[in-house]
């Protein structure tokens, strides 16, 4: 019973300075809620976005909704930084970025960072659908993080775990335990709703039992 | 579920889902796969439960269970102790639980009271709902006591369950019964409780072989290291009893005074009398043969005239009378044991004690022979076998009559002889010779029945246990009492491990004529409650003692 309370408490794990206290800022009442990228390629199944600020996209596993008249919905599985000339590739200098800032400022106006999501779905007039979206996002839309109260709308049955597993070019794996946490969090770190995604993914994995494990051991610590 | 009367009571009655059906077969009963938020442990064998198939409910009865896994890595690679999550994710995913049901009755959804179940003809299909059954589904099967008829007795409560389970009395009146069970597992209990039930409602009058002085007077209440005395019959039933005893000395040392002593002379044995004690008296089939010829020469005397010869007398009879020497020697030295029963006497004094059973039987009152001290199986083979066997002739001349006259008022009284250690009376050889097989075997069409009481139902003839109407089993742990038990029963398999599973105190599988399906109960306490629900009036207050006597007189006598 405790484990779950455990990993409540349990502050300093990998991903805690990816997930409360940055989601707090974002979903803070009063303040604005701003866009934390915008959509530069897009097809059904995926979109590729550029974020709003250098580092500043969200995190592996979160789940974004990209604004539209039926907004998409999408979770991110690759999140990477560039250069903006396909050509050239930033130098090593030997300097910590703080130097770098001070002294060559430019060099950052030079650098983008990237998203990819994959899209789980759609919202049908409030209503979450589990179904990838008739017509994909269109380019230069505003994707934004998903309130906990819309990731808990969409999470409430389990059939985006199927979405996941059926995509092929990620780390399957590591996507799902990324998005179970994100989930579990919305959930409150419910016990039960873990047990069941389990029971879920359990079915869905069918004879993996090696596989299972590992996942239900890494979203609960 | 469908629309008839009761029906609003009947749907939110009933109770929690456990599982679902999927797969099975009619003849090898079905297996249901527990719901993952049940307990495996809270499946016991025996428990009841109901199917809700599309058209029919179906009462069944868990039978087994199994632990089933998905794939073999799981069994090979255990979730740890302290992995909880992993654990409750696998339950009912990749392991799960089968639980085995044996479909007893069905009933049509929403029938009519009067509708009553089936046998199972039909099997529900695939992921119907199986839930635990309520109180009304057991009163629709089993009945309620407190019917206007009196039919209903409860005998105690199905497991993990708090209504009753009764036994349908006039059925069981009318076929020979037993009660089986190891020693120790309340065999007495049980009779005394079928006994009370039979008397109470007044469906049939009871003949009583004692043997152990259990039923007249108070008995003995094991439990543990401290014994408590519970009530007999005499003390609950009162006027309606009747203690006969064939040892009043002993009968009186335990403060009870016998309605009537009973004096057996030698005259009332037959040599059919002796023929079923050959086991016990050792005696080979000539020194029968040998009986068979004094009987030819002094008729009802032959016994009187056997013992009274001396020793080296007997030879010089035997060639008299043309018999072998030897074997009527045996017979002599073997029969003079009989010499040593207090209750054998030469000649009666007041009046021949079968033709007082049987007055008191016409009269419906109930007859318990106490054997005291006189515990030895020769002695209560030969009593039992004497009275039983002219209580027989006299019930069959009355039903003649009854034939004859077709007259209401000529039909006998139902007769229930209780047997204990009845194995000795009806195994294969003895159930040949014995008037106690031609009872079990010829039932009801003389209006008497036994109620057979043994710890080793295998060694009773197979014959005699086919016929048997109403089994009630206590535990049995032996492979072939179990079997002996199911002779003749339908649908078995599942039972046997029911029947080795059953608790060693106050539970018992019932099958048979008087229930309509087989069911395991708890069975009903036997204290003061049951004597109040029996009529006694002993241990009520005393102002609502004076009450229900004031009641009584004046329903007798008249209000003044």
């Amino acid at each position: 019973m405790t484990r779950v309370e455990n990993v409540k408490e349990r502050k300093p794990s990998p991903l805690s300075r990816f997930m409360p206290d940055e989601m707090a800022k974002r979903d803070g009442a009063g303040a604005e809620r701003t866009y934390v990228g915008e959509v530069v390629e897009s097809s059904t199944t995926e979109l590729i976005a550029e974020a709003r600020e250098l580092h500043g996209g969200p995190s592996f596993g979160e789940f974004i909704r990209i604004e539209a008249d039926l907004p998409v919905l999408g979770i991110i599985f690759n999140v990477f930084t560039h250069s903006i000339e396909p050509n050239r590739r930033p130098t090593a200098y030997g300097k910590t970025e703080e130097e770098l800032r001070l002294e060559q400022p430019q060099i950052f106006e030079l650098l983008r960072t990237e998203f990819q999501a994959l899209i789980i779905g759609y919202l049908d007039g409030g209503a979450p659908v589990q179904i990838l979206p008739p017509q994909p996002a269109r380019i230069h839309s505003f994707v934004h993080l998903c309130t906990d109260e819309e990731v808990r709308a969409f999470t409430g049955n389990d059939d985006y775990l199927r979405r996941i597993l059926n995509t092929s070019k990620v780390p399957t794996d590591e996507l799902l335990i990324a998005v179970l946490r994100h989930t579990l969090r919305a959930h409150e770190h419910s016990r039960d709703y873990l047990v069941r995604m389990g029971k879920e993914l359990s079915r869905l994995m069918g004879d993996d039992y090696d596989r299972l494990s590992s996942v239900i051991r890494r979203v609960a610590n | 579920m469908a629309k008839s009367k009761g029906d609003g009571a009947t749907a939110k009655t009933r109770g929690e889902a456990i599982g679902v059906i999927t797969k099975g077969s009619l003849v090898e009963g079905l297996e249901m796969k527990l719901d993952s938020a049940q307990n495996v442990e809270d499946m016991k064998a025996g428990k009841f439960v109901v199917i809700e198939g599309d058209k029919n409910d179906f009462f069944s009865m868990v039978t087994d269970m199994r632990l089933d896994a998905k794939n073999q890595e799981v069994l090979l690679h255990p979730p740890g102790r302290e992995d909880d999550i992993l654990r409750k994710v696998l339950a009912g995913t990749s392991t799960y639980n089968i639980v085995s049901l044996r479909p007893m009755l069905m009933m049509p959804k929403g029938a009519v009271d009067d509708d009553g179940p089936r046998p199972v003809k039909a099997i529900p299909s695939h992921f119907s709902e199986v839930q635990e059954a309520m109180e009304h589904d057991v009163a629709k099967i089993f009945g309620k006591e407190g019917d206007p008829e009196g039919r209903y007795f409860s005998i105690g409560n199905p497991l993990d369950m708090d209504t009753q389970v009764c036994l349908d009395m006039i059925r069981f009146a009318e076929r020979s019964n037993g009660i089986f069970g190891k020693t120790g597992t309340g065999k007495s209990f049980l009779t005394r409780l079928a006994l009370c039930g039979l008397i109470h409602y007044d469906k049939a009058v009871n003949l009583i072989f004692d043997m152990h002085n259990e039923y007249g007077f108070k008995a003995m209440k094991e439990n543990g290291s401290s014994s408590t005395f519970v009530k007999g019959l005499k003390q609950l039933f009162g006027e309606r009893v009747a203690i006969f005893s064939l040892d009043p000395q002993s009968t009186r040392a335990r403060g009870v005074q016998a309605d009537h002593e009973v004096y057996i002379s030698y005259d009332q044995i037959t040599v059919e009398d002796i023929a079923p004690l050959q086991d016990e008296l050792r005696l080979n089939p000539t020194a029968v043969e040998s009986a068979y010829l004094v009987y030819a020469i002094y008729k009802e005397r032959w016994l009187r005239t056997l013992l009274a010869l001396e020793g080296p007398d007997v030879e010089e009879f035997a060639r008299e009378i043309g018999a072998h020497a030897g074997s009527l020697v045996a017979l002599h030295r073997k029969l003079k044991r009989l010499e040593n029963f207090p209750f054998m006497v030469s000649k009666v004094t007041d009046g021949d004690v079968v033709d007082r059973i049987m007055e008191y039987l016409d009269k419906g009152i109930n007859v318990v022979l106490e054997f005291g001290q006189q515990t030895s199986m020769l002695c209560y083979l030969l009593v039992a076998n004497i009275i039983a066997r002219r209580i027989h002739e006299m019930y069959v001349k009355k039903s003649e009559r009854f034939y004859a006259t077709q007259r209401t008022e000529d039909q006998p009284r139902q007769l229930m002889i209780t047997i204990e250690e009845a194995h000795k009376f009806l195994n294969p050889t003895a159930a040949k010779q014995t008037i106690f097989g031609t009872i079990a075997r010829e039932m009801r069409k003389y209006y008497v029945s036994l109620l057979v009481v043994d710890q080793r139902p295998s060694s009773i003839d197979d014959e005699v246990l086919s016929q048997i109407g109403t089994r009630i089993t206590a535990l049995l742990n032996d492979e072939k009492d179990i079997q002996a038990v199911l002779t003749g029963v339908s649908g078995t398999e599942g039972l046997r491990s029911v029947l080795a599973s059953l608790d060693s105190k106050q539970q018992a599988l019932i099958l048979g004529h008087a229930v309509p399906m087989p069911v395991v109960v708890k069975t009903r306490d036997y204290d003061t409650q049951f004597y109040k629900d029996m009529g006694c009036l002993d241990d009520l207050p005393e102002a609502e003692r004076k009450a229900k006597i004031d009641k009584g007189t004046v329903a007798l006598y008249g209000d003044n």
